[in-house]
């Protein structure tokens, strides 16, 4: 620890950084104390180290790793100490916001439970061990067969550090793992309209209509799409309507919230199309013949029979797409984790093609002219295919860093004997998390707030930039090292070509940025840190819309189980979050529980199996039992139970182990049928009251106002009367 | 202690003042907020935002059960809505229709507080800016505030969360903001509307011999608001966005019932009625019937 010298003009002077204008993005006051009697500085001013003044506050600008969204921050640094995060106003991606993940980033970074000292397996147990011990096991290791690199989503010049490392030791295979992520809706988009991260304009839609995704909390950048909600809830105000079998923060912002029976959106989707079709004259040009067939054999009853919509509100909901143009319609979450994922997205992608919202809400985004710093955005059917060839004994030595294959993987696809099948592991890791307590060796990283890099937001609209990361202050474990530096070393070590001339990552990294943008000076470099970004040269896509590929094959079981859904949330995210106090304690946006997991149950399920509030419910599939608490409510469809993914750790720290159980892991195996995609919202569960009951942890007692004025509601209509709109 | 009496004293003058001649106040700064709950998503990120800027303690899950949670900003969430549909959650075997409701909920900064006159040390009173503010060291825990609170926005520290297993182990003692306390066991603490940051603005116009701005000042939860659902600033400032929009909604401060010309605007002040007389301004939340 060196808790002594929290200096950060030494450490940027250690990195040949000293000197005027670095990084200086701007300063808040000095803070006085006001007594009562009258203001009194009681700070004084002695001779200062340049930004390291006694009570002044400085804003440096860096990149959230909370998720792939790449959020740009200012982190308020104050007597070398990282204090506060917030949004950096000038990002197109987050214009100055983050979410809750992103502000308790810095309880990631002062975690108590941080790994502080590589980590070597001796006798069946992980002992500390010095750098030198570490690198040089793994270099007699590394070489010793098919080696592979497992990370979650990653871009700019960390993947190119790991893809060097990884051909330096003989390897082809890099699995990019991410449980939380829209594979299904933007392979759909790549294929159909020929762009697979196309720009959703939900500010301009006059309607959203929603198949499952969770863009206020989930999906693919939800701080930029929560702020397009806003402008989307100004005046003319839009309508949103959500249908999904288990209410998502998105649902829970919904005007019509439609309870789907799980997998059946396809379905719903073209009921809807049908209703646009016979109803209200949409002409659906550019259809093939196939889908119209398929549309007609969906009418709003039909269709209402399959996904349990009622069909008035399938008539409402092409009544009122027909009325607003634009709209928008997504389709993502659960409506994509299932075997028709990739139906429902064509078919949500046909919808906006007969809408004409394509060229108009949905447009074509841009791609980078440098592909090799492109982002992976990671999936779950690389963590399917992790297994799959370890099992096959595809691989010998593991690489991993940045997910956690072990607690996010499925029993049903034998993750763990397929990991004791890979001769020599070795995890980069902050935290000594399930994958990295499995490992031959653990190298522990800088925290994200410690650390250099370079990140491609995952979404963002006109000119692509370059997010920069920078450290915000000095290690608070002083034996940990930064990503980069640790990779860049290893790949040094491994004998790549043309990285001798580089001492650490820092100076890699600013060598290839001042390549990127032609420029090696010093006041140029110091201004990309100061913007914490700098543009890339982009190259615009054109749409096109490519027809067909819609099939319905519901999963209709009527056994009398239950369909599990393991949903994600905005807080614990894959699991992440669970160290993390704040996020512990934040209570979640729908059920509001804190501190565990729970089941949610529709009041006619629960009675009909006999389970109350806070009981204790078995969920038993063919791969395994959970036990958890019951949350009885009205979001869920009585033929679904929802169990949020991020608890269950048998590791990670004091705030995340033996709290709360992990759905992932008895979910049946099943996949999306076009890109494999893990279903977490199609296994079929038996569930049993365990006899137990304790009430959950949570916010809110009541679920009703009782006739109280706490949150009044006026109509859309009368809204429109006072403040404008059509 | 005749200057504790007279606090005191003050305190009950104050609040009668406040109750009979609402906005007879002489402030030099009002305080105030305005928050759209259509746009608000329920998100959180404002709650845990104020963790981060307030040193506000976690407590754990039994602590959090036993109602000791320490949080200054929640965001409730109900299922109903009674002014358009009230008849909709009476049915059990149906489906919800619509999503939930929202209402982020920090201390309202009453005018006619109720908290104020009941404390027995006039450890909570009224700062010149027009703020209900708590102060630490002359409070003796004896909870009257909180009780008498009809927000239940007052959170009391039943325990110590210093300790090396308290809520800040090491190193997670460094983040703490140097800018405010750390409360200990037997005090009560609440929203300050970030007083530190107001301070500050406050601070830096008089070096520069000038107002304060409007926007200058920014609590954490606005800051990080990701629909900017939340704005904040000075009511005595004609100029300012909040103060545009409490004149827009025709709500005035020092009423509990506001008479205005157009009864469907959307600003709305919580228990508005018990003339309380709070700063925080409420829009209704839309939704399509």
């Amino acid at each position: 620890m060196s808790q002594s010298k929290l200096d950060r003009r030494q450490f940027l002077k250690g990195l040949g950084l000293g000197g005027a204008g670095v990084a200086l993005a701007g300063c808040d006051l000095p803070s006085y104390v006001t007594l009562e009697q009258g203001e009194e500085n009681v700070i004084s001013y002695l001779a200062p180290d340049e930004y390291v003044i006694p009570g002044v506050g400085v804003w440096y600008a860096s990149t959230c790793l909370g998720c792939a969204g790449g959020c740009s921050i200012h982190g308020r640094v104050r007597e070398g100490r990282v204090l506060k995060l917030e949004g950096n106003p000038d990002s197109s991606v987050n214009m100055g916001r983050l979410c809750q993940m992103g502000q308790a980033t810095l309880q990631s970074h002062f975690n108590p439970d941080r790994i502080a000292n590589p980590l070597v397996r001796k006798n069946g147990s992980l002992v500390e061990a010095s750098w030198d011990d570490a690198l040089s096991l793994i270099n007699e290791k590394a070489n010793s067969g098919k080696a592979a690199w497992a990370t979650g989503a990653i871009s700019g010049h960390q993947r190119v550090v790991v893809e060097t490392h990884l051909s330096a030791i003989g390897g082809s295979n890099h699995y990019a793992i991410e449980q939380i992520n829209a594979n299904v809706w933007q392979t759909a988009c790549g294929d159909i309209i020929g762009d697979p991260n196309p720009e959703i304009h939900l500010d301009k839609a006059k309607v959203i209509f929603s198949l499952g995704a969770d863009f206020l909390a989930t999906f693919i950048s939800p701080v930029h799409f929560a702020a397009h909600y806003g402008e989307f809830r100004s005046v003319p105000r839009g309508t949103l309507i959500q249908a999904e079998p288990a209410m998502s923060l998105t649902g829970g912002n919904a005007d019509h919230w439609v309870g789907i029976k799980p997998g059946t959106e396809t379905s719903l989707a073209l009921g809807v199309a049908n209703a646009l079709m016979n109803k209200h004259g949409i002409s659906g040009s550019g259809i093939s013949n196939a889908t119209k067939s398929l549309i007609n054999e969906h009418d709003p009853a039909t269709a209402a029979s399959i996904c349990d919509v009622p069909a008035d509100r399938i008539e409402k909901i092409a009544a009122s797409l027909a009325a607003n143009s634009p709209s928008i319609v997504l389709a993502g979450g659960t409506a994509t984790a299932n075997a028709n994922g990739y139906s429902a997205a064509a078919a949500a992608l046909m919808l906006n093609q007969i809408l004409g919202n394509i060229g108009v809400t949905i447009t074509s985004g841009r791609e980078l002219a440098y592909p090799q710093l492109g982002l992976i955005e990671g999936n779950s059917a690389n963590l399917k295919d992790l297994a799959v060839d370890a099992n096959k004994g595809k691989i010998d030595v593991l690489f991993v860093s940045g997910t956690n294959p072990l607690f996010l993987a499925p029993k049903s696809i034998k993750m763990d004997e397929g990991w004791n099948k890979i001769g020599f592991k070795v995890v980069l890791s902050s935290m000594l998390d399930e994958t990295a307590s499995a490992a031959d060796v653990v190298l522990p990283l800088a925290s994200s707030l410690e650390d250099w890099g370079s990140h491609i937001p995952a979404y963002s609209t006109g000119t692509r930039n370059l997010a920069l990361q920078q450290p915000l202050m000095e290690p608070v474990f002083s034996n940990t090292r930064g990503f980069g530096d640790v990779v860049l070393g290893l790949a040094k070590q491994a004998g790549a070509p043309g990285l001798d001339e580089y001492d650490d990552y820092y100076g890699y990294l600013r060598s290839a940025i001042s390549v990127l943008k032609k420029t090696d000076s010093e006041k140029e470099w110091n201004s990309f840190l100061m913007a914490g970004q700098t543009p890339v040269p982009s190259l615009g896509r054109k749409l096109s819309y490519i027809d067909g590929k819609i099939s319905q094959t519901a999963n209709t079981a009527t056994d009398g189980g239950l369909t599990l859904i393991a949903s994600a949330r905005m807080g614990m995210w894959d699991g992440r979050g669970a160290n993390l106090p704040w996020l512990q304690e934040s209570p979640d946006q729908i059920s509001k529980v804190v501190w565990d997991s729970w089941a949610e149950l529709h009041p006619k399920t629960a009675k009909s199996l006999g389970i109350k509030d806070g009981d204790y419910v078995t969920i038993k599939s063919s791969n395994g039992e959970i036990t958890t608490r019951a949350f009885i409510y009205k979001g869920i469809h009585p033929g679904a139970i929802a169990v949020p993914i991020g608890r269950g750790h048998s590791a990670l720290g004091r705030y995340a182990k033996n709290n709360g159980v992990n759905p992932l892991f008895i979910l049946d195996g099943g996949v999306d049928a076009k890109t494999g995609e893990i279903a977490t919202a199609a296994t079929r569960v038996e569930v049993k009251n365990a006899g137990k009951n304790k009430p959950l942890a949570k916010l809110m007692e009541i679920d009703r106002q009782h006739g109280r004025k706490l949150v009044a509601t006026i109509s859309a209509d009368k809204q429109r009367i006072t403040e404008g709109g059509t | 202690m005749s200057s504790l009496f007279g606090n005191i004293l003050k305190g009950w003058t104050d609040y009668t003042k406040g109750i009979e001649e609402g906005g007879h106040h002489k402030y030099e700064h009002m305080w105030g907020m305005v928050i759209d709950l259509d746009k608000c998503t329920g998100c959180n990120a404002c709650s845990v935002a104020c963790y981060a800027e307030n040193n506000i303690a976690t407590v754990g899950e039994e602590k959090y059960k036993a109602r000791q949670s320490m949080q200054w900003l929640r965001v409730e969430r109900y299922f109903d809505e009674p002014d358009i549909d009230p008849g909709a959650i009476d049915d059990e075997n149906a489906m919800q229709e619509r999503g939930a409701s929202f209402l982020p909920m920090m201390c309202q900064q009453c005018n006619a507080a109720t908290c104020e006159p009941v404390c027995p040390v006039a450890a909570t009173y009224h700062t010149p800016d027009g703020l209900n503010a708590q102060i630490y060291n002359r409070c003796i825990g004896s909870r009257y505030c909180a009780n008498n609170c009809p927000y239940r926005l007052r959170v009391f520290n039943f325990y110590s969360y210093t300790d090396e297993d308290g809520a800040w182990p090491e190193p997670m003692k460094q983040q703490l903001n140097p800018d405010i306390t750390v409360r200990e066991k037997g005090v009560m603490e609440k929203c300050t509307f970030c007083i530190q940051r107001i301070r500050a603005a406050k601070d830096k116009a008089k070096m520069e011999n000038r107002k304060v701005k409007d926007d200058e000042v920014k609590t954490a939860c606005q800051q990080t608001c990701p629909t900017q659902a939340i704005m904040f600033g000075d009511l005595l400032n004609s100029e300012s966005k909040v103060t545009q929009a409490w004149e827009r909604q025709q709500v005035k401060l020092g009423k509990y019932k506001q008479d205005r010309e157009n009864p469907k605007l959307r600003g709305y002040r919580v228990f508005e009625e018990l003339n309380t007389d709070p700063s925080v301004l409420y829009l209704e939340r839309v939704r399509e019937e």
